[in-house]
């Protein structure tokens, strides 16, 4: 391992505070990454580990924030309209989304926008060439000549960061670099990454996994609510610590209380396992056990890669090929192969990204909502226009949607009013089962809160509710019953008198486990 | 003043078919002043419009394809092929089999008989290969482009090995009518009537239903108001026409199949599936929509339309060749672009492609008019268009703005 000088700081990070309108994403964040280390950063979503990394990146450039930076002891002014600058100056960042270019090969991909050239023709040997060097001086096993598209998602990942090493970057930014990976792969990255430390090179690793962080950071530095809460040597603390640092504040009373008594058991869920319909040989849900009651609402936690969505989106028929375990309706075995299927059994989603899967964005409120309830409104042939939009209008007012008519275009509204439309798309076909993916992500606090109401309405009119949500103090305030997931298990089901964000916390990530049931 | 808010929303939801319109008057003054009025007589309208008819059948359904996203190369060719079919039943096989099933029929029952069959053989031909190309595309999931390329060549080949080269004649009597026929004046003035009475009675239900279920239905003025403005257009319309030769019967087809089309895109959950399709796919099939289904039909459609298209255009030409349908595919794909679909899907309406196909056959109809070269047609065709999507584009992007 190459020497190292704890007082030897190649980044470093004075008050830096960034104000989005009506949030403070970042309050007087101070940061020292030390040369050659492995710096962890972790916290909540929602923690301001994005906003930071916007910022190395030169996204919000300089000037748009408060604070200053200081790297390999000059000051750090990233300016506007410059992302590759940071990249430049020797700052790699290492996105959750790959950003390779499929079709081309590996050096290519390497060399994109900078390939040697005498004249009008590419060096081609050169590329291939030095590709080779630099795989061999990271021990990457990669054909340089193999295209992107044909290596397993480790190795892309890996391939994205020999392309940020092939600029010379002193620091790598890794953004949950995990979270696609299969366990060998990840362990093939623990390798690499300390390779990469033992050539000089210093990271700062981002992650939602705790156990991690001790397989390979030096120092851990805790984020919550856009402040640094402890920055920490990996060796002096545990993950009982950690979880504790994540999450460590007071409840609010931001969460309308319903009156309601769950019923009898609707959905009952046994050693559910299911791989990922695109790679059929990930496996995405590695036994998911749990129950649901009428007129419950029943909170799923975990982290972003538990295998949440993928959980739900299973239920709805419309992704994972599930290969194990029973799902009952009503005690009745079922099994959903497509949407249509399981909104004839009762069961609606509203989806984690509403603009994505939820809206056909260019469309009236009116045709989005009745979108999937149009057998309803039509005869043989013909859509009964009138029942369709007097139906719609009663959703329309019921949830208060802030817009003109049931004829503006929902691209115009507010997220929050796009989720209402979204809400009030899957109320219409009468589910008995709802299950709401993140259902306030990126809405205003007000709007949250009639979604909170609705969602006890819904529940006391003996509707069962599964939520999804990344905020732990959502899914606390909100839920009767808590799910927890955890690579891609269900890590038991606690009562909501037994939750607490510490216990969830710990189980999100993997630091409690449930006895493993056969 | 709310009616007049009113107006002002209801303008500028069809901004782009008003524009259009514009666009057909300016084109028509020009041309009208250049001919000395000519181009205006009742004699050129009536051919005018009688020769977007082929190209407007084909973008009613080009319409709905390319507003699920999809593309359709081969209508051009695949009309042409059902033409020269349809040209090969009435010269060879039609007479045959006619005399086979109506022993001692006379000549005009026999004519009308023949017609019969080719219109049902040469419209079921293009569902056939709708619903071959279709499945490749819906459920074999390969590319709408590549798909219908491939038939291209195909229909291309087809139109040859039928032809051998030669030309088939397609002009015996009654079959001539469906491409070339007139309505007598005072039957066209009658159809003109009943069609006005249902639109009449068609917006009257619309109003009863909405009150029905307690929905404001609008001010009643501008009910009447786009009463009138039917009334005077079908009307109208049928006076210019009669005082040539009577209402053309292509152009009657045409109404008909638009009429149809414009339903099925408005008013039923085939048409509203296919812009959902095209505006967020993914949302879409989460909403338990079988996308496939849905793709699989609008290309069944779309290959009838082609069938409809084939045989008005053998009967309009009064042969087939191999020539036929040559390079149609453009005129059709320009004339949905030109009424305002878009080609990211999702957008598109078949009153704005039957509008694109009036702009486009009037262009051609003038140009040839004033003795201008075929290479000029082409070229002033292909500047227009790209004009014409210029100017939509920068209007979208200052109104965005806005």
């Amino acid at each position: 391992m190459a020497p190292t000088n704890q007082n030897d700081i190649i980044l470093k990070l004075n008050k830096l505070t960034k104000a989005f309108p009506g949030v403070l994403a970042l309050r007087d964040v101070s940061l020292e990454v030390i040369r050659g280390h492995i710096h962890g950063l972790c916290g909540e979503n929602g923690a301001g580990k994005s906003t930071l990394m916007k910022i190395l990146a030169g996204v919000y450039p300089h000037g748009t924030f408060e604070g200053s930076m200081e790297f390999d002891g000059s000051e750090l002014k990233l300016e506007a309209g410059s992302i590759r600058q940071a990249r430049e100056l020797g700052i790699a960042i290492v996105y959750q989304e790959l950003t390779l270019v499929p079709q081309l090969t590996v050096g290519e991909n390497i060399f994109l926008g900078k390939e040697p050239h005498k004249g009008f023709s590419i060096e081609w040997d050169r590329i291939y060439s030095e590709t080779g060097a630099l795989l061999d001086r990271y021990g990457l096993d990669i054909d340089p000549r193999a295209p992107v598209r044909t290596l397993g998602v480790g190795q892309m990942q890996m391939v994205e960061i020999a392309k940020a090493l092939a600029e010379d970057a002193k620091v790598l930014i890794l953004d949950e670099p995990t979270s696609a990976l299969s366990e060998a792969e990840v362990d093939r990255l623990m390798d690499i990454l300390r390779t990469l430390k033992s050539h000089g090179v210093t990271c700062l690793y981002i992650s939602h996994k705790l156990e991690e962080f001790f397989r390979i950071t030096d120092e851990i530095t805790v984020m919550r609510d856009g402040q640094v809460v402890r920055t920490a040597p990996t060796k002096s603390v545990d993950q009982a610590t950690l979880v504790q640092l994540m999450v460590g504040r007071a409840m609010t009373e931001r969460f309308p209380k319903g009156d309601r008594r769950a019923g009898g058991i609707v959905l009952s869920v046994r050693g559910l396992r299911a791989n990922d319909p695109h790679r059929r040989e990930r496996e995405v849900l590695k036994g998911v056990d749990f129950d649901l009651r009428r007129g419950e609402i029943l909170g799923i936690a975990g982290l972003m890669g538990s295998g949440r969505t993928e959980l739900v989106t299973t239920l709805f028929g419309e992704y994972g090929n599930v290969t194990a375990g029973t799902i009952e309706l009503d005690g009745q075995a079922v099994t959903i192969r497509s949407a249509r299927q399981a909104i004839d059994m009762g069961i609606s989603l509203v989806p984690e990204d509403r603009k994505q899967m939820g809206l056909v964005l260019p469309q009236s409120i009116l045709k989005n909502m009745s979108l999937p309830n149009l057998d309803r409104f039509s005869s043989l042939l013909t859509i009964n226009v009138p029942a369709e939009l007097q139906e719609t209008l009663n959703y329309f007012s019921s949830l208060l949607i802030k817009a003109n008519d049931a004829f503006t275009v929902v691209n115009t509204l507010s997220g929050g009013n796009q989720q209402k439309v979204v809400i009030a798309k899957w109320l219409m076909s009468k589910p008995r089962i709802l299950i709401l993916d993140d259902p306030t992500r990126g809405i205003d606090v007000g709007a949250k809160y009639e979604i909170y109401k609705l969602m006890n309405q819904l529940a006391e009119a003996g509707i069962s509710i599964i939520m999804i949500s990344s905020e732990l103090e959502e899914v606390l305030g909100m839920s009767d019953r808590v799910m927890v997931m955890w690579a891609g298990k269900s890590n038991g089901t606690l009562d909501i008198k037994d939750a607490t964000q510490e216990t969830l916390m710990a189980r999100a990530t993997g630091v409690v486990q449930e006895n493993t049931r056969s | 003043m709310k009616n007049k808010a009113l107006l002002i929303q209801g303008i500028r939801a069809n901004a782009q078919t008003y524009s259009l319109l514009l666009a057909l008057g300016f084109i028509w003054i020009l041309f009208a002043i250049a001919t000395g009025g000519v181009y205006i007589s009742p004699q050129n309208i009536s051919n005018l419009f009688r020769q977007m008819t082929i190209i407007g059948f084909m973008a009613c359904g080009m319409v709905l394809v390319i507003v699920t996203g999809g593309i359709d190369l081969s209508v051009g060719k695949l009309a042409g092929f059902v033409s020269v079919f349809v040209a090969v039943l009435q010269a060879y096989f039609n007479p045959w089999l006619v005399s086979l099933i109506y022993p001692g029929a006379d000549a005009t029952t026999h004519n009308i008989v023949s017609a019969i069959i080719s219109i049902l053989l040469g419209v079921g031909l293009g569902a056939l290969i709708g619903v071959l190309q279709g499945s490749v595309i819906a459920y074999l999931s390969v590319p709408a482009f590549i798909v219908t390329l491939g038939g291209m060549f195909i229909f291309r080949g087809a139109i040859l090995a039928v032809t051998q080269g030669k030309t088939i004649p397609a002009n015996q009597p009654i079959f001539t009518d469906i491409g070339q026929g007139y309505i007598p004046n005072t039957a066209g003035l009658v159809l003109a009537v009943i069609a006005v009475i249902l639109v009449v009675l068609f917006i009257l239900q619309a109003r009863k239903k909405k009150a029905q279920y307690k929905i404001e239905a609008g001010p009643l003025l501008f009910d009447i108001l786009k009463m009138l403005v039917a009334a005077v257009g079908i009307i109208g319309y049928v006076l210019i026409v009669n005082l040539y030769q009577g209402l053309q019967i292509p152009v009657l087809l045409l109404a008909l199949v638009a009429a149809i089309l414009i339903y099925l895109s408005n008013s039923t959950r085939f048409g509203r599936y296919a812009y959902a399709i095209g505006g967020n796919r993914e949302a879409t099939r989460l909403s338990g929509i079988d996308i496939k289904k849905n793709i699989f039909k609008i290309f069944i459609l779309m290959g009838t339309l082609c069938g409809v298209a084939g045989v008005s255009l053998a009967s309009y030409v009064g042969y087939g060749t191999i020539a036929a349908g040559e390079g149609y595919e453009l005129d059709v794909i320009a004339a949905c672009i030109l009424g305002g679909t878009s080609t990211l899907g999702g957008e598109g309406t078949v009153v704005g492609a039957l509008i694109g196909a009036l702009v486009m056959a009037s262009l051609s109809t003038g140009m040839t008019m004033l003795n201008s070269p075929p290479a000029m047609v082409y070229i002033v065709k292909g500047l227009v268009f790209i004009l014409a999507v210029l100017v939509d584009v920068s209007v979208r992007k200052s109104a965005s703005k806005n």
